[in-house]
Parts: C-alpha cells; sequence; structure tokens
C-alpha cells in the first residue's frame, strides 16, 4: 500500500478553519470600529454565518447519531436472526430494542427542533435556505429508512419467537397435547395435582400467617374453577419449587413449564387480538368509505341531469321573453302608424271641407 | 373498574421489600382504610416473593386481583384493582411504570425505602378509566365513533339522493312548462296580425 502524504492537504485545511474563525473575528472588529449605520449590516451578517455553522454543526451531530442508531440496529438485526432453539438472548434483544426505541424517539425530537430552527433563521440567500431545507429532508429520510429497518427487524424476530415456540412444542410434544385440550377446562387429574400442591405448602410455611395464605390459596383455586384465566396455583407451585423438596414429577413440572409458557402467551395473546380486533375495524372503515364515494358518484349523474333541466328552463324563459318584446313593440308601433293614419284622414277631412 | 393501588418492590436476599407505592382506598370506608392497606401490602410482598421474574401473573381474592410482573431487572410491580379491570391495560401499565421507574431512579437509590415517587400518584388517577389511558382502548373508541359518525353520513348521504331525484323532477316539469310558455309566446307574436 503506497502512502500518501497528506501533510499539505491538512495544513490547507488548517488554514481555511483558522482564517473561517478569523473572518469571523474580523467581522466582528469591524463591527466594533465601524459607524453604528454599518453595525447593522454586519450584525446580520455575523449571526447567519454563526447560525449556518451552528446548523451544521446540529446536521452533523443528528448524522452521526443516525449512524450509531443505524450500527446498533444492524447489531439487533444479527441477534435476531439467529435461530437457534436455546441460546436465544431475549434479554439483550430486548434492551437493544428498547435503546433504539429510545434513540429514534430523541432523534426524532431533535429534527424536529432543527427544523423549527431553520424556520426561525433569516438567511441571505434563497440558495441557504433551500440547502438547509434539503439537509433537513435528508436527515428526515435517513431516520424514516432506519425505522423502516428497525421495524422490519422486529417483524423478523416474531417471526422466529413462533418459529421457535413452534420447535419447542414439537419436542415437548405429548404434553402440550395434553395441556392444549386442558389449558381453559381443568381435568380432574389436574385439579386434584392442584389440590394436592395446595394442601402441602400451608404445612411448610408456617413462619407466614396460615390462615390468610389458606384464604387465598382457596379462594384463588374457587377462582381458578369458576374461570379460566390466569391460574395462581404458581404461587404453590413456585413455593415448592423453591423449597427444593420435590414434590412434583418431573412430568408435571413439564406440564407446568407448558403452563407457564402459556400463561405468558396469554397477555401477549390479549394484544394481538385487541390489535387485531382494531385492524378489522379500519378495514370497515374502509369499506363505509368507498360505500360513500360510490353513492355520492351515483348521485352525480342525478345532478347533472338537473342542471341539464335548469339550462333548458333558462333556454325557454329567455327565448318566450324576446317573443314578447317583439309583441310589445309590435303593438306599440302599430298605434303609431294608427295615429299617422288617422292625422291623413283628417287632413283629407279638412281639405274637403275648405275645398267646399 | 377501579384501580386501586400500584406497588413498586424489589427483592432483598429474597425477601420482598416496597420500594414505592400509591394507593386509592376511596371506595373503602374510612375505617377499613388502614386495614385494606395492610393486607395490600403484606399480600403484595407475598405475592412478589412467588413470581419468577419475566412472568405475569394476575392472583385473585374476593372480588380484588392483584396484576404482577417480574421485570428482568430485579424489580417487581404490583398492581390491585377489581375484577373488571382488563388485565391487558394493567400489564402495560405495569411495563410503563417499571421502565420509567428504572429510569428515573438507578439501582443504588434502592436502599431507602419508602422512595417518593410522585408520578405513579398520576398514573393511578389517570388509569382509573382505562378506555381513555390506554392507547389501544383508545384507538378502538375513536374507530367506533367515527364508525357511529359514518353512518350517520351514509343516512344523510341516501336521503340527499332522495331530494336530488325530487329535483330532477321538479326540474323537467319545470323546463317543459317554460317550453309551453316560449310556444305560447311565440304563437300570438306571428300569427294574425293584430288590430
Amino acid at each position: 500500500m503506497s502512502f500518501k502524504d497528506r501533510t499539505n492537504e491538512f495544513h490547507s485545511m488548517v488554514d481555511r478553519i483558522r482564517s473561517r474563525n478569523t473572518a469571523s473575528s474580523t467581522l466582528e472588529r469591524r463591527s466594533l470600529l465601524s459607524s453604528p449605520k454599518f453595525n447593522s449590516s454586519s450584525n446580520n451578517k455575523k449571526p447567519t454565518h454563526h447560525s449556518r455553522s451552528e446548523f451544521s454543526l446540529m446536521a452533523g451531530e443528528i448524522s452521526r447519531n443516525i449512524t450509531n442508531t443505524a450500527g446498533k440496529l444492524e447489531k439487533l438485526t444479527k441477534l435476531a436472526k439467529r435461530k437457534t432453539l436455546f441460546d436465544d438472548k431475549p434479554v439483550e434483544i430486548g434492551e437493544l430494542t428498547f435503546i433504539i426505541k429510545q434513540d429514534i424517539a430523541k432523534l426524532n425530537k431533535q429534527i424536529a427542533m432543527l427544523q423549527e430552527y431553520t424556520k426561525g433563521q433569516r438567511h441571505p440567500s434563497k440558495q441557504a435556505t433551500e440547502h438547509t431545507s434539503n439537509v433537513v429532508v435528508s436527515l428526515q429520510s435517513k431516520l424514516a429508512d432506519t425505522s423502516m429497518n428497525f421495524k422490519d427487524v422486529l417483524e423478523i424476530r416474531t417471526e422466529n419467537m413462533k418459529m421457535s415456540k413452534d420447535k419447542r412444542d414439537q419436542f415437548l410434544f405429548s404434553t402440550a397435547e395434553q395441556n392444549a385440550e386442558q389449558s381453559f377446562v381443568s381435568s380432574p387429574l389436574l385439579k386434584s395435582r392442584r389440590r394436592g400442591n395446595a394442601d402441602s405448602p400451608p404445612q411448610q410455611q408456617q413462619q407466614y400467617d396460615p390462615s390468610s395464605s389458606t384464604a387465598t390459596n382457596n379462594n384463588s383455586n374457587s377462582a381458578l374453577l369458576a374461570q379460566g384465566g390466569y391460574q395462581p396455583q404458581h404461587e404453590e407451585t413456585d413455593s415448592t419449587l423453591s423449597l427444593g423438596i420435590p414434590m412434583i414429577t418431573p412430568e408435571q413440572q413439564q406440564q407446568q413449564q407448558q403452563l407457564m409458557l402459556a400463561e405468558q402467551d396469554r397477555y401477549i395473546e390479549h394484544r394481538s387480538t385487541a390489535i387485531e380486533s382494531i385492524e378489522s375495524t379500519i378495514a370497515e372503515l374502509g369499506g363505509i368509505f368507498q360505500q360513500l364515494a360510490t353513492m355520492v358518484a351515483e348521485q352525480r349523474e342525478s345532478v347533472q341531469r338537473i342542471d341539464q333541466n335548469t339550462e333548458d328552463i333558462e333556454m325557454n324563459v329567455m327565448g318566450a321573453q324576446r317573443e314578447l318584446l317583439k309583441y310589445y313593440t309590435n303593438i306599440s308601433s302599430n298605434r303609431w302608424l294608427m295615429i299617422k293614419i288617422f292625422a291623413t284622414i283628417i287632413l283629407f277631412f279638412l281639405l274637403f271641407t275648405l275645398i267646399m | 373498574m377501579k384501580l386501586y393501588s400500584i406497588l413498586i418492590l424489589s427483592k432483598v436476599q429474597d425477601k420482598a421489600q416496597i420500594i414505592a407505592s400509591q394507593f386509592d382506598l376511596s371506595s373503602f370506608g374510612y375505617f377499613q382504610r388502614g386495614s385494606v392497606q395492610e393486607f395490600m401490602n403484606f399480600s403484595s410482598t407475598t405475592i412478589a416473593e412467588r413470581t419468577p421474574i419475566g412472568q405475569r401473573q394476575s392472583v385473585e381474592s374476593e372480588n380484588n386481583v392483584a396484576h404482577v410482573y417480574g421485570h428482568p431487572q430485579d424489580i417487581w410491580g404490583i398492581i390491585i384493582s377489581d375484577k373488571e379491570y382488563p388485565s391487558r391495560v394493567a400489564f402495560s401499565l405495569l411495563n410503563k411504570i417499571l421502565d420509567e421507574f428504572l429510569v428515573k431512579f438507578p439501582r443504588d437509590k434502592w436502599n431507602n425505602p419508602p422512595l417518593n415517587y410522585p408520578e405513579l400518584n398520576d398514573y393511578l388517577l389517570k388509569y382509573q378509566d382505562p378506555k381513555q389511558a390506554d392507547t389501544i382502548m383508545r384507538v378502538q373508541n375513536e374507530l367506533d365513533e367515527t364508525t357511529a359518525i359514518l353512518h350517520k353520513t351514509i343516512e344523510s348521504v341516501l336521503q340527499r339522493g332522495e331530494k336530488l331525484d325530487s329535483l330532477v323532477d321538479r326540474s323537467e316539469a319545470l323546463s317543459s312548462q317554460s317550453k309551453m310558455f316560449y310556444k305560447t309566446a311565440k304563437k300570438t307574436n306571428s300569427c294574425c296580425v293584430v288590430m
């Protein structure tokens, strides 16, 4: 690899930056020395000069943050794409998603601030305003791309989670089948097992107030039998597990692990159903809007007919008015004629009498 | 649908300890409030000790439900509400509260309970009506209102259609009448010279 001697470039850059700084300081000196008349113009130059460099500083910082976030997103993509069954690192992925979300929100705010800042700035040339607005738009589009990628990564992650859950279910196939049938209906086997568990903890945990614990256990058992919601018997199983006394067989443990997984998903299922209902409502709304548009389009035809009819009416009425006017002029003109005829007749009569 | 309390706990050597809590016991009688609060504290410590990290549970007793979530960073959040309060909203509220709490109070400040976290009170008040506070429910509500408004709009568009049809008929009648008018005027004008 040949080395390139770039010290000259470095020196020229340093000189340029120094001249830029001295240029601003000379502007300041000029404003101090010159008369107050020139103050306004140089003052106008100074803040815009500073503001332009300030703008570029802010824009540079924002783009740096965007590249950082993009780097974190790449890491997250790598983590999310792993298809191993057991080495999944949900904690790390969750933390990373949280951090990226926060970063994106912060970047959004920064870009909004930058936009307001540019709106409040007056620039000497139209090109400078165009430039700043272009920079802001490009930053926004970069951020939009990053958030689109983030969304894709999250979708990939959910798909992978679903796949891994299916694979896990395949391995625990038999117990999964049992529990799928029994998740909402408590079988007598499970009921008896739970009651057996309910009896054991009160005997072992004497430090707690036994009455209240049995009360809650009994109530929770009755609530469990009454509705198939979240099952609180995990309290009892957890307590037996934490005490380390093997009160349950491995098969039961597997079953309860299955139930626990089903529990975890229940919250997520609730959310997904709620969001699906929102989606269907929105689709319904879309259909209603379509219908509305169709009806209005049909009515447009009636409106055109009405339009045509009124134009005809206007034409007819105008024509009729014209005729009547002609008629009127005819009548009035005939009178004039009559007058003239009578006048001549009278003249003739007068002539006759004079001759006579 | 009421929220009774929000509690945040941490575990110190396998024993749960309440770090911050807020209560809204206005629906209980004045003399019962003390004992109810004691009961809530005790039951929340008990439940938190038995909840593994990363798991959500809901425990019912009489008419009240305790929704509990063990956050992966060793902190538990419990919301005690009545049975009708939707569990989904409670858990999403727990997520939000625990995240903000972790941002505001890093781990080293947990040593002197109880901490003062006034946002808990705001959340407790705001989320008394889950339909307004939870985003998903609010969106669903607004969508339902919009659909109702759209149905009314379609009704009025139908009526507009009917009125437009009647307008068409009337304008046609008027048009034929004006034509007759024109013809009559023309007739009186041209034929037979007027006197």
